[in-house]
């Protein structure tokens, strides 16, 4: 029978389909990633041009570094969004009944919208990261050029950390239907609650819980301090990894649960 | 059309119950659907029409009972049934940033293979095929309608469902609403619409569920409602006193009211029993000047049956 023929490459379509639809969600993660790159190179090289006592070259190994937090961080504002859109667009525009009543399986238009959200969202923060790769070697000026290892895993880091919260914040979408309560959520997540938790020292070990800190402990070493914020948990690279797929399978499974069983 | 079972019934349900706590919306329905019919399921608001249409379709589980679409078990085979029925559950909303030809095509992707390279045809027989690359948020309702019936014929369906289908629609909107609906129907599907407009469901079907308060209290076709509501007869004889003790000897007359210048006669079978009754009052000698048959509509029918709830209750 042609309905149980494998549908999820067309319902990845789809739902790239209406992310990429969306012109305001492209120009807003185009801006946050993207645009974001020449504007923070650009700036920090007109100040070294101006004043080279005061301001050094805007490339080497430490602004890459600092180019590479920029652009995880502001990536995972993008995330946010894009993990948000794509987990709640369904139930937002009210089709998600429509969906369901083809007879496709729940699980099976619940899990596409997984890689259509990373498929949308890693692209901007490639090319973000590479054009700040680029800056880092191009305006290294007098001080160490950043080697390709060094560059490759900064992009990995960039790149996971992005990931990590398109999922999260997918999953938290699919699970209280709401796009601006998700967004607001993860935000606070990534930019007030990890940051707040992770410098109490009395927690400890506890802090090794948190998303954002197992995410610090993989920064390459070669970056220096240049990409962490906060204070440093060591973790072994089991404990990040098993934290870091704990909380994405967790979070997608109890969303996928709420998906297949809500009344549509 | 292919079809997918040879059972009589397109839907079919026993003791179909559904409860919201202590709140009881869908009592104990039995429904039979015939194939090929346009059946109405005609209740007030808040009767539990849209409740019931969400169980058959999955979006919501029963509290008890059993039901089966195009005679396969549903939820058990949920998906092989719903792969042939096309569904309208309340208003049809869409995703506005998306045009009306890339909606489809997201719906498309969650059917068959053949569904997307039906999207062409569908949107020409709705009548929207000059505006489906515009956005589905310039639409106005009458054009998000037709795209719903698009999107519900995508799967090729030998049953369409409609939830209250002719909300929004204007007259000429209407009409031609009837139009497809007989034209589905004429093509060998069927279609299943709720609604709380009496007067369009006997316009539109030709079978109907009376549902009120969550229970089925009355199906058939329309023609065996109307009639199970019995017949009238209006007489005009030159002696009515005596007419009215012949007919109300009859054994197809229920009850004569003389009102003053007619005999209002109302009949036990229906329309069937008029020249009989003719007959017997001329062979007795009357002069008959009058003799017309009063239909009754479905709505004398609804109401009736719904009054008699309310004083039973």
């Amino acid at each position: 029978m042609s309905t149980l023929a494998p549908t999820a490459p067309r319902l990845i379509g789809a739902d790239l389909l209406k992310l990429r639809s969306r012109r305001g969600l492209a120009a807003v993660v185009g801006l946050l990633t993207v645009g974001a790159v020449p504007i923070i190179y650009g700036v920090m090289e007109i100040l070294h041009l101006v004043d080279s006592t005061k301001h050094g070259p805007a490339g080497g190994v430490e602004n890459l570094g600092h180019g590479t937090f920029v652009v995880a961080a502001l990536g995972g504002v993008a995330a946010a969004i894009v993990g948000a859109s794509a987990g709640a667009g369904d139930l937002d525009a009210g089709v998600y009944r429509d969906l369901v009543v083809t007879g496709r399986s729940r699980l099976a238009l619940f899990a596409p919208r997984i890689p259509a959200g990373l498929m949308f969202v890693l692209p901007f923060v490639a090319v973000a990261y590479a054009l700040a790769a680029v800056a880092g070697v191009v305006f290294a000026d007098t001080l160490p050029s950043p080697d390709v290892r060094l560059m490759a895993l900064g992009g990995l880091w960039a790149l996971l950390e992005v990931s990590f919260y398109c999922l999260l914040s997918l999953a938290i979408a699919c699970l209280i239907g709401s796009r601006s309560y998700t967004i607001g959520i993860v935000l606070a997540l990534q930019l007030a609650i990890t940051p707040i938790l992770a410098s109490i020292s009395a927690l400890g070990i506890v802090r090794e819980l948190l998303p954002g800190v197992a995410m610090q402990s993989l920064i390459a070493a070669g970056f220096g301090d240049a990409v962490r914020q906060g204070p440093v948990v060591p973790m072994s690279p089991a404990a990040t990894a098993a934290v870091l797929l704990l909380w994405v399978l967790l979070a997608l499974a109890v969303a996928a649960r709420r998906d297949t069983t809500r009344d549509a | 059309m292919n079809t997918t079972s040879l059972s009589p019934y397109v839907v079919e349900t026993a003791g179909l119950t559904k409860r919201f706590g202590d709140r009881t919306v869908v009592r104990n329905v039995e429904l039979r659907v015939p194939r090929g019919a346009a059946f109405g399921y005609l209740g007030p608001n808040g009767a539990g029409k849209t409740t019931l249409i969400r169980m058959l379709l999955g979006l919501t589980p029963a509290s008890a009972g059993t039901m089966a679409l195009l005679g396969l078990p549903v939820p058990k085979q949920r998906a092989a049934a719903l792969a042939r029925v096309g569904a309208i559950v309340e208003e049809p909303k869409f995703h506005g940033h998306l045009t009306g030809r890339e909606n489809l095509r997201v719906v498309a992707a969650a059917r068959s293979r053949e569904a997307r390279g039906r999207i062409d045809a569908v949107l020409e027989r709705v009548g929207l095929a000059a505006r489906a690359d515009e956005r589905v948020r310039t639409y106005s309702l009458g054009m998000r309608q037709r795209l719903g019936l698009a999107r519900c014929l995508l799967a090729d369906p030998e049953l369409l469902i409609l939830d209250e289908p002719m909300n929004g629609l204007d007259p000429a909107g209407i009409q031609e609403f009837r139009g497809f609906v007989r034209s589905f129907v004429d093509g060998g599907g069927t279609i299943v619409l709720s609604s709380h407009l009496l007067d369009e469901v006997e316009k539109t079907c030709d079978h109907v569920a009376i549902v009120d308060r969550g229970a089925v209290v009355a199906q058939g076709s329309i023609a065996e409602l109307r009639g199970a509501d019995g017949t009238s007869v209006l007489v005009e004889v030159d002696e009515r006193a005596r007419a009215r003790t012949l007919l109300a000897a009859e054994r197809t007359v229920d009850s004569v009211v003389d009102d003053g210048t007619l005999l209002r006669v109302a009949l036990r079978e229906g329309i069937d029993a008029v020249p009989d009754l003719n007959r017997r009052l001329v062979e007795a000698g009357f002069a008959v000047r009058r003799l017309e048959p009063q239909q009754a509509s479905l709505e004398d029918r609804f109401l009736k049956i719904t009054t008699r709830l309310e004083n039973a209750a």
